[in-house]
């Protein structure tokens, strides 16, 4: 299992005295995959979790490649277990983002999906006998693929990030980063930022807290808000380099390593999502944005439907007794700022 | 039996003396480039002809940039000389084409442009003064595919197909380097599956049989499309410790020149070296033709001599001087049926009235009558 340089070690992990303990069970963990297709996303999951989670889609056929497609997400479990902790992974991928002539419908898509397993926790959270049972499926960080244009953030990317960053943590990573040299990585990273700084997108920037955070995890954030956006490559094919098994791309002018960290950031963006920040991740989640999506939520003053129902109590029947927003602007999502 | 020239007389000597009025004037070449942007079309071009034609974009004007939503057309005028023969080169690109999110028509400023540039100079032929104007039709376009190393995206097929029946198109891969040579045949296969599936007509050179290296290197050329590009102004040392154009990676250095690296070479010298002035006489003879016949019927003119038409036109005049003339007298004619039918029953109608009056009248005669011999009988009875 050990590929990676800086795996994750989970006993380091636990003397961290901010880190909450492990779950027996397995922590529950919601990764979201957003981007254009061909950007190596699918490569990416099949890469982080080692397997072959999402199989080769086959695109031979021509006329389907003339057709617009919808947006479709569509989650898959992953059992994966690190050092001796469980870990129940769900990666969300969302093919047909992006692809079509007219793109705009494909935020909404999104947006509504990750709105939805907020509501079912709102829902959940207003019964009077809580299911112990229940799934908490919300997303927990969003990692958005930038292509590798060498210039800058295009709309899409900018609005895309902009709307779903006030919904769950986004973290930009450029996919594809073997296409630019370094010093072409380096500007273009630049630019990225520089763009994000001035659109003011919500991103997830690894932030501290001078005081209460000790030293050592103020470098670490600062050393990874540095990398921000992270480059990334992906690949499932390995190759024997030195007597090691490599996961690597073969060109026919030199061969890119997956896990080395002077070609690409994929290892310390692994060990960041599936380790070192899987926690805090998953607080800011649940402490921050759900309790913001909850206040706009409930001063909208909607009534809440459970997505089950356990019938247990008269209250956890429906009712929806119409949406009585003041200023509903034309749109799809009954709740919208 | 064409008879030949037992002494020479020089007529084999024109071929020459073209080639020096040839080379004198020089040529317009037109090339353009659509895609996205970042694909790395501006590159593309420096390196194509291994000088700085177009500046890159400024990043700082980029935020300005996104406000409009609107392709627009740039052009880029450059001489360039080799060995004494001059090129009036230009290039028009494509900032803004598929850029934004709704990317809905964003290919007709495109077509418009190319479409345009055939029109004025049908126009312009017309003129008196036909003097040396500034031609833009647009000799070459070259669409970029970006490398995803799946197949065409809806757009990507939607424009070529608007672009192939107008221009020569030939497609490239851009940014050759993102593929490992196994994803690279794959994705090429699957895009030339798309195009003949919807019927593309990309750029075919002609074949000329008789001449079989031509025709080998022609083949090749043909085999390789579409072409896989890399760009690049940089030089670089490679494996061998040659100074050539290429990327410079931590893991190895790519050469633009390289035919195992891309299809640069093949393109260059499709563009360039072997089929420049097939590329500028097809546009010439084939799309200028076609827009021009196109723009000609448009306006109401045929192939026939301006006599024949003009009576013609007088013939379809007359015809329809006549038809309106037969339908005002139908129209009269009913007018009138329809006023003495009008008549016919108001005369009737009166005749009616006065045969009831008259009825009414011998009606209460009657009963006068009637009266009246009651009396009679009343008085006779009585008596």
């Amino acid at each position: 299992m050990s590929h990676l340089g800086s795996v994750a070690n989970i006993a380091l992990m636990a003397t961290k005295t901010h880190r909450r303990k492990a779950v027996k069970k397995g922590l529950t963990y919601t990764i979201m995959i957003v981007g254009s297709s061909g950007l190596g996303k699918s490569t990416f999951v099949n890469t982080l979790c080692e397997s072959n989670v999402f199989p080769k889609i086959d695109y031979s056929n021509a006329e389907k490649a003339a057709l617009e497609k919808t947006v479709r997400v569509s989650p898959v479990s992953v059992d994966m277990e690190e050092d001796g902790i469980k870990l129940a992974l769900t990666v969300i991928d969302t093919p047909g983002f992006g692809d079509n002539i007219d793109n705009k419908g494909a935020f909404t898509d999104i947006l509504n999906f990750i709105e939805k397993q907020y509501d079912d926790v709102l829902a959940e959270e207003c019964r009077i006998k809580r299911n112990p049972k229940f799934q908490d499926n919300r997303v927990h960080v969003l990692l958005y693929f930038i292509p590798p244009t060498g210039h800058s953030l295009r709309e899409m990317d900018i609005e895309f990030m902009k709307k779903l960053g006030t919904r769950t943590n986004v973290i930009p990573v450029v996919a594809k980063s073997d296409t630019m040299t370094p010093s072409e990585l380096q500007s273009f990273k630049k630019r990225v930022n520089e763009d994000i700084a001035h659109y003011q997108i919500p991103i997830y920037n690894f932030p501290v807290d001078e005081e209460e955070d000790d030293d050592e995890v103020i470098e670490e954030n600062n050393e990874l808000r540095n990398l921000l956006p992270f480059s990334i490559i992906g690949s499932e094919e390995e190759v024997i380099m030195n007597g090691r098994r490599v996961r690597c791309r073969q060109y026919p002018w030199g061969t890119v390593e997956v896990d080395n960290s002077r070609h690409c950031d994929f290892s310390k963006l692994r060990y960041m999502l599936l380790s070192s920040h899987l926690h805090e991740l998953k607080e800011i989640t649940h402490d921050f944005l759900y309790e913001q999506y909850r206040t706009e939520r409930l001063s909208k003053g909607l009534e809440i439907t459970p997505a089950e129902d356990i019938g247990d109590s008269p209250y956890s029947s429906v009712q929806n007794s119409g949406q009585n927003t003041p200023s509903a602007p034309a749109s799809p999502v009954p709740v919208r700022n | 039996m064409t008879p030949s020239l037992s002494s020479a007389v020089g007529i084999s000597n024109l071929p020459n003396q073209r080639h020096k009025i040839v080379s004198r004037k020089g040529t317009n070449f037109t090339i353009m480039v659509v895609g996205e942007s970042g694909l790395g079309k501006t590159t593309f071009v420096n390196t194509l002809f291994s000088s700085l034609i177009r500046d890159y974009k400024k990043p700082e004007h980029r935020i300005q940039k996104q406000m409009d939503h609107t392709v627009q057309i740039d052009v880029v005028r450059a001489d360039i000389e080799e060995n004494g023969f001059k090129v009036r080169l230009t290039i028009v690109d494509t900032p803004g084409f598929g850029d934004f999110i709704n990317n809905q028509d964003c290919w007709v400023p495109v077509v418009d442009f190319i479409d345009e540039q055939h029109f004025a100079h049908v126009k312009h032929e017309e003129k008196h003064d036909r003097n040396k104007k500034d031609d833009l039709r647009v000799h070459v376009c070259l669409y970029f595919i970006p490398a995803t190393g799946h197949t065409l995206r809806p757009l990507d097929i939607e424009v070529m197909k608007q672009l192939s029946s107008r221009v020569n198109l030939i497609p490239v891969i851009s940014k050759a380097d993102t593929l490992t040579p196994l994803a690279m045949a794959s994705f090429k296969d699957r895009i030339r599956d798309c195009i003949a599936y919807h019927n593309i007509q990309v750029y075919t050179p002609p074949i000329n049989h008789d001449d079989t290296e031509s025709a080998k290197i022609t083949n090749d050329i043909m085999a390789a499309m579409p072409y896989s590009v890399l760009g690049s102004e940089t030089d670089v040392q490679n494996a061998a410790g040659e100074t050539v154009k290429g990327r410079q990676y931590l893991w190895g250095t790519v050469e633009v020149e390289n035919e195992k690296h891309s299809d640069f070479v093949h393109l260059r010298n499709l563009i360039i070296r072997s089929h420049m002035s097939d590329l500028i006489e097809s546009t010439e003879e084939i799309h200028y033709e076609k827009s021009r016949s196109l723009k000609l019927t448009q306006s109401g003119k045929t192939d026939d001599d301006p006599q024949v038409t003009a009576k013609k036109n007088l013939e379809t005049l007359m015809k329809n001087e006549e038809e309106s003339l037969r339908k005002k007298f139908t129209e009269q004619v009913r007018l009138e049926e329809t006023r003495f039918r009008k008549w016919e029953q108001r005369l009737i109608a009166e005749r009616d009235r006065l045969n009831k009056d008259l009825e009414n009248q011998h009606k209460s005669v009657k009963a006068l009558e009637e009266e009246v011999d009651e009396l009679i009988a009343k008085k006779n009875a009585s008596r």
